[in-house]
């Protein structure tokens, strides 16, 4: 090592001073992020090896942009008698999700999880470029751009109330589901809703960042390090959401 | 490197207070940030795009491997961009990437179990 260790303050340390070369705060985000990747792929594999475990529905296809009103009745109940969906078939998550706010009745499958998706990861960038404000030591950018992450992050939620609400509408809950396997409506409230009090958190910890940086915190502090810090944890529930879009929705 | 990591923002050694030293920030633009939103924006669209693909065309475990990939390219993105670990010591990446590696051999473990329950 280059420094000698002279002081008791650097003693403190004991193995040579910051050998990651990021400071104690973020290191341990990073330890922290890196335990809640395990848990959340714990969670979705879980879901893979239950879903793996269960049969498929039969394929059964609606063109995009069809009136389900008009051309099914009551959908649900036509698909249950039809035999598509069953208690024991593994539901088709485009027969699931299929829902648009004002677009009622009409098939939209992946449409607004697309939105939610799209909204996220510019929540994302407008993250990074209050930390990158933050680096450059400019508090009026900082304040901006949090403030754009925080909107990002209240319109998701806002999003995810307003999808939950409609899958409840439709008599899916922890123990019962409609469409098919209750294991499905289980694993989708578990999952995604872990991950929605995972992104209210990031709302609350940004919020607080914001109120501080008003507060001129960090210029004082004389370094936008918490920034950077609350940042990681913000693209960390981007992240996840990539990985819940694409084994939900997708697959 | 460890000279200049240990040099680094500290201008007298009584100043050093191990747990809040902070490195010197150093901001590597914006332009690389708005390049990788337009590539995350690019990779979800494609992946709107082979969803809405006939079965005939493109079958699904095709189109289930793409996603997976895609997925993984945007983890790509999203972890070394936005969360900035490229830029980070090779320690710092090491140690975080590879206890991840343990996943891929939990996925496949599961998976497999899922099978068997299936044909039991």
């Amino acid at each position: 090592m280059a420094q000698v260790v002279t002081t008791s303050k650097l003693e403190k340390w004991g193995g040579g001073n910051s050998p990651f070369r990021v400071s104690w705060g973020k290191l341990m985000m990073w330890i922290f992020l890196l335990s809640d990747a395990f848990t959340f792929s714990a969670l979705l594999i879980a879901y893979g090896a239950l879903r793996f475990s269960s049969v498929a529905a039969p394929v059964f296809k609606i063109p995009f942009g069809t009136d389900l009103h008009h051309k099914f009745g009551h959908f649900i109940e036509t698909m249950q008698h039809k035999g598509i969906f069953t208690p024991n078939t593994w539901p088709a998550p485009d027969l699931v999700f299929n829902h648009l706010p004002f677009a009622h009745g009409i098939h939209l499958p992946l449409i607004f999880v697309s939105i939610m998706t799209f909204i996220l990861i510019f929540s994302s960038v407008t993250m990074v470029l209050a930390v990158e404000a933050g680096q450059r030591m400019q508090k009026s950018e900082v304040s901006k751009y949090m403030l754009m992450t925080i909107v990002g992050g209240f319109a998701f939620l806002g999003c995810q109330a307003w999808e939950w609400t409609q899958f409840i509408t439709e008599g899916a809950s922890l123990t019962s589901n409609p469409f098919g396997v209750p294991d499905f409506a289980a694993f989708f409230f578990v999952v995604t809703g872990f991950h929605g009090f995972h992104v209210f958190s990031g709302v609350v910890l940004n919020i607080i960042i914001y109120l501080m940086n008003l507060r001129s915190a960090f210029d004082k502090r004389g370094h936008y390090e918490m920034v950077e810090k609350v940042g990681l944890y913000w693209h960390f529930v981007d992240l996840v959401w990539v990985f819940v879009f694409t084994f939900f929705y997708l697959i | 490197m460890a000279e200049k990591m240990t040099t680094q923002n500290i201008q007298d050694e009584n100043d050093f207070i191990p747990e809040t030293w902070v490195p010197k920030a150093e901001s590597h633009g914006t332009k690389d940030i708005w390049q990788k939103f337009w590539i995350l924006l690019g990779l979800t669209l494609i992946d709107i795009i082979i969803y809405f693909f006939p079965e005939s065309v493109l079958a699904m475990p095709i189109k289930a491997a793409l996603f997976i990939v895609f997925g993984i390219a945007k983890a790509y993105y999203i972890v070394g961009t936005f969360m900035h670990l490229k830029h980070e010591r090779v320690d710092l990446i090491m140690s975080i990437l590879l206890p991840i590696f343990f996943i891929i051999f939990f996925i496949i473990w599961m998976l497999q179990e899922g099978n068997a329950w299936f044909s039991a």
